[in-house]
């Protein structure tokens, strides 16, 4: 049976936090698990770091930090978290972002004095102003959704806990 | 046949749980073998699953740890603590309650023994 050296062992436990795997508990486990194959499967004559870069694929389907994110989310949900869909997280960009903005028009047109059952123009051109950034927001946010599908498929939801404060969950795992 | 991550999404901590339950402490390694020992290699957990789930039981106190040095590398060993023992119980009632909601739900007619 081939006998990993310390040298080895070294060698994979950094490689692993080259990888991204900063939780020490996950990565022990991999050490552990990565050796375990090594030496069940090498023989004398093979090579060390070829055999292990065919073995650590099998730990990942595009990169091994996964699991660091898998159990950072599962760290996460474990806490308060809001989970949200698109809409929902738009929505509450929308009144966090904007609504200083809409309580501000509001308090002043809630003081003006109407002239003659006008508003005059000195109190409502400064709430228009103020409007114009929540409208235009508005319509970037609910009117075109889909500019944002790169970043944030329609069916992807958020999530909103601490650390990450947010995370962007992909469809095959909102689903 | 090997079952579809979709299927199994959702039972791996019940299965930790059962087996850690069964055994009286289990290292990673030997979880994924048992499971695939125990289940004639149709179900398959991959480590990118088991470790993170680990994590989090542990975070939740329902697994405590203790560690074997083997060399320069470390092996930990998980056993249930007894928060661990009743929610497993509890996660295996529930997913015997789905099973057999599912097999009414399905029309499944279970195969006799």
């Amino acid at each position: 049976m081939y006998r990993l050296n310390d040298q080895q062992i070294d060698f994979i436990h950094s490689d692993l936090l080259r990888r991204g795997i900063r939780t020490e508990s996950i990565r022990l486990n991999l050490l552990d698990h990565i050796c375990i194959l090594i030496e069940e499967h090498l023989h004398e004559k093979d090579d060390f770091y070829q055999y292990y870069t065919t073995v650590l694929p099998k730990f990942y389907k595009q990169e091994l930090c996964e699991l660091e994110e898998e159990a950072r989310l599962l760290m996460t949900m474990r806490k308060g978290h809001l989970l949200l869909y698109r809409s929902q997280f738009f929505l509450l960009l929308f009144i966090v972002l904007i609504g200083p903005f809409i309580t501000f028009d509001l308090v002043q047109i809630a003081h003006s004095t109407p002239i003659a059952g006008q508003i005059p123009s000195r109190v409502w051109a400064g709430p228009l102003i103020f409007a114009l950034f929540p409208m235009l927001t508005l319509l970037v946010l609910f009117l075109t959704p889909e500019r944002f599908d790169p970043l944030f498929p329609r069916r992807a939801r958020v999530l909103l806990g601490s650390r990450p404060f947010i995370r962007i969950l992909p469809v095959d795992f909102a689903s | 046949m090997t079952y579809s991550p979709e299927l199994l999404k959702g039972t791996l901590k019940t299965i930790v749980l059962k087996l850690l339950s069964d055994h009286k402490k289990m290292y990673g390694y030997e979880i994924t073998q048992k499971v695939k020992e125990l289940t004639r290699d149709k179900i398959q957990i991959t480590e990118g699953a088991l470790y993170p789930t680990l994590h989090a039981l542990e975070a939740d106190g329902l697994v405590t740890t203790e560690v074997e040095y083997i060399g320069k590398r470390v092996r930990k060993y998980y056993s249930l603590s007894p928060a661990g023992r009743t929610a497993g119980r509890e996660k295996l009632k529930e997913l015997t309650n789905f099973m057999d909601t599912m097999i009414a739900l399905l029309d499944i007619k279970p195969k006799m023994a």
